[in-house]
């Protein structure tokens, strides 16, 4: 049950879990403020003890009065997963909280600092007429003083940092013609949004106020009102949208963003039964629904080549559903795009189940897309952390609905997201191939896998940046760096950052595996160590810990040290040290440290060759 | 008079939903003085609330003027 009453009387009888689960179905981020607020103050109130939320340190930094703002980002940030606490420089301070290093700001020790300017903290005025070297100097200065606050944030702080781009007003003096040359305002902040977007350095991500306000609508976007009484810079039934935006994109930067989209068949995928109506029959290109299913295979499609794995889960004979992919000309789908199929008779939710532990990833981060409302039920009855968006009848409203959601923000894209979906589909050839070897070694050893090892260096960092932020399972120490943080380290020689991909015969893994070595005296700690679970199971961590030996011998240590520190995900690696020939030396509740001799650590067998 | 009752019952309510308080009683001469969480803050989100519940606008002046919940009851009758 999920009315309000329900919800008030289950946090009255101290059910706090199931209050939370009844605000995450009732809340829409398009509800108005006072009823935001009212969600906002039962959060607020709930003990989080048993809510399995992680803790969030986010400095909001503001030139307009945030104060309401930032009980709705509570909320939000809440039901994506965080226990935020959110700190806020009094009025007007920004620039000098920034700028001092005894701050608050610093000893507040942010782990996220959001920069929330609007367009009027953007200082870039031109006369009307200015030259176009007058308008980009005015443009470049404005840059520059969003810049510097950056630098001397990163200067003081290893936190991520998000910058709002400029919200360009609808208020104009010249009309249309703003949009026809470079001087007037609106011109000025495009540019300004554009440059701005150029000059970010790694570390820093940009929040499209611009866009959100946009799709919330210009001429609402403002309520002057409060502006002139109390320096609110948006309206305030638009703060559960700003909010829940924010929410996904820091989802996304401590590895909470989705990963896969299931999706069904029928009704789904194209109009119709294949089973029954056959290859002639089913809606699909032509007419109007045919080409709302056409252009929703299209969306997904789209996010499969931005790094989202797919995977068909449909109750059919596996056949007819592979027929249309195969021979259908207006499918815009492939079996290729595809990287684990099931058609079959079972129930969906166990299907899902089998199509997350083929992929080797959480159930947690799988998004199911089905027209049939009770499937859709079932899924998340019986698979309450799966991801099922409501779809409305109509497929011309399919993809809105499933981007309403926001469920795949990045803060980056490398050329493995490109090709993420092959990696998968690889793995399952492998996996295949694994049931025909009774031995492991010797299916290790058809592999033919070739892995390449270096220094983490400005190239590789964003992807090293990105593996550390997104993985789970394979984390031994659940550390979360942003590329500024990382980069920090580096520069010091105490640290040492390695990264390792891997090649087999079925392609070309790419980077799937990161090392942060910390030396701390004659001892290499292992600060970080996170691979792609993709690559399990193939002596890659074997190959890795031989690796670390060396490095750490180089570094002049005597000991490698690993820890071990219990996560609800990273149940996968509690054994890793031990089987690795570490020694335990310390166990404090579940959270362990191993070390092993450098004088005493022969390499372990692998078959994979250093390339 | 009961048009000013049924003003001020509804309004009762908004204030005990804003404030998270069922045991609020209003009275004309109440002021932010009379209850702990009326601030500057809860006081926007105050009028937010009144502004839904009562279906009115109120210009930039007027949210800051509506210092006790006399003048408030009285600019609602005034506004309908």
């Amino acid at each position: 049950m999920t009315d309000w009453g329900g919800i008030k009387a289950r946090a009255a009888a101290g059910d706090a879990k199931g209050a939370f689960a009844g605000l995450a179905a009732l809340a829409r981020h398009e509800d108005d403020f006072v009823t935001q607020r009212k969600y906002a103050r039962l959060l607020d109130k709930l003990p989080k003890d048993g809510l399995e939320l992680r803790p969030l340190k986010l400095a909001l930094l503001a030139s307009s009065t945030t104060d309401h703002f930032a009980e709705i980002l509570r909320l939000w940030l809440a039901l994506e997963g965080f226990d935020a606490d959110i700190f806020q420089p009094s009025f007007g301070q920004t620039a000098q909280s920034v700028l001092d290093p005894a701050s608050d700001l610093y000893a507040f020790a942010p782990d996220m600092v959001w920069f929330f300017g609007n367009w009027r903290d953007v200082r870039i005025e031109v006369a009307p007429g200015a030259g176009r070297a007058e308008v980009d100097a005015a443009i470049e200065a404005a840059v520059a003083e969003a810049a510097g606050l950056w630098h001397a944030l990163q200067r003081h702080a290893p936190a991520l940092i998000v910058h709002n781009n400029a919200d360009i007003p609808a208020m104009d003096v010249f009309g249309h013609l703003e949009a026809n040359v470079p001087w007037s305002r609106r011109s000025l902040l495009r540019r300004y949004n554009l440059a701005l977007a150029d000059a970010l350095p790694p570390g820093v991500s940009l929040f499209d106020l611009e866009h959100v306000s946009s799709c919330w609508g210009k001429d609402r976007w403002t309520d002057s009102r409060y502006w002139y009484h109390s320096k609110h810079a948006f309206a305030f039934d638009a703060a559960g949208t700003l909010a829940f935006q924010f929410a996904r994109l820091a989802g996304a930067a401590k590895g909470l963003a989705k990963k896969c989209l299931v999706l069904d068949l029928d009704n789904t995928l194209w109009g119709g039964v294949i089973g029954d109506d056959g290859m002639d029959g089913i809606k699909l290109g032509n007419g109007a629904a045919g080409e709302a299913f056409a252009d929703f295979q299209d969306y997904a499609r789209e996010l499969k080549e931005r790094g989202v794995i797919l995977a068909v889960c449909s109750k059919n004979e596996d056949a007819n559903a592979r027929e249309p992919f195969e021979h259908h000309p207006a499918m815009r789908l492939r079996l290729d795009d595809i990287a684990v199929f099931r058609a079959n008779w079972n129930n969906k939710a166990d299907n899902i189940r089998e199509i997350a532990e083929t992929l080797n990833i959480g159930l947690d981060s799988v998004v199911f897309v089905d027209d049939n409302p009770a499937e859709r039920s079932l899924v998340r009855d019986f698979l309450p952390m799966v991801t099922v968006p409501e779809l409305p009848e109509d497929p011309a409203l399919y993809a809105a609905a499933l981007h309403r959601e926001r469920l795949f923000e990045t803060l980056s894209f490398s050329s493995e997201d490109r090709v993420r979906n092959d990696y998968y589909r690889a793995n399952a050839s492998r996996s295949e191939l694994r049931h025909a070897y009774a031995d492991l070694g010797e299916f290790q050893r058809s592999l033919t896998m070739v892995a390449a090892v270096g220094a983490i260096d400005s190239f590789h960092l964003p992807r090293a940046a990105q593996l550390i932020n997104k993985s789970n399972q394979f984390h031994l120490t659940t550390t979360r760096y942003g590329d500024a943080a990382i980069k920090a380290m580096l520069e010091d020689p105490a640290w040492q950052g390695r990264h390792f991909s891997l090649k087999d015969r079925f392609g070309d893994n790419g980077l799937i595996a990161v090392v942060l070595l910390h030396r701390q005296g004659g001892d290499a700690l292992v600060d970080t160590w996170v691979m792609s679970c993709r690559v399990l199971g193939r002596g890659m961590e074997e190959f890795i810990a031989n690796d670390l030996v060396q490095t750490a011998r180089a570094m002049g240590c005597r000991h490698l040290i690993g820890r071990y520190i219990p996560s609800k995900k990273n149940k996968l690696v509690a054994g890793l040290y031990p089987r690795l020939g570490f020694t335990l030396v310390e166990d404090r509740d579940g959270e362990t440290v191993w070390r092993l001799d450098l004088d005493d650590a022969p390499p372990l067998t692998t078959f994979i060759a250093r390339g | 008079m009961t048009h000013r009752d049924d003003v001020r019952d509804r309004l009762q309510t908004v204030f005990r939903e804003t404030f998270d308080d069922d045991s609020i009683e209003l009275a004309d001469e109440m002021t932010a003085e009379d209850l702990d969480d009326w601030d500057s803050v809860s006081h926007i989100s105050l009028v937010l609330a009144v502004e839904r519940e009562f279906g009115v606008t109120l210009n930039a002046a007027e949210i800051g003027s509506l210092e006790n919940v006399g003048a408030m009851i009285a600019m609602l009758r005034a506004k309908k």
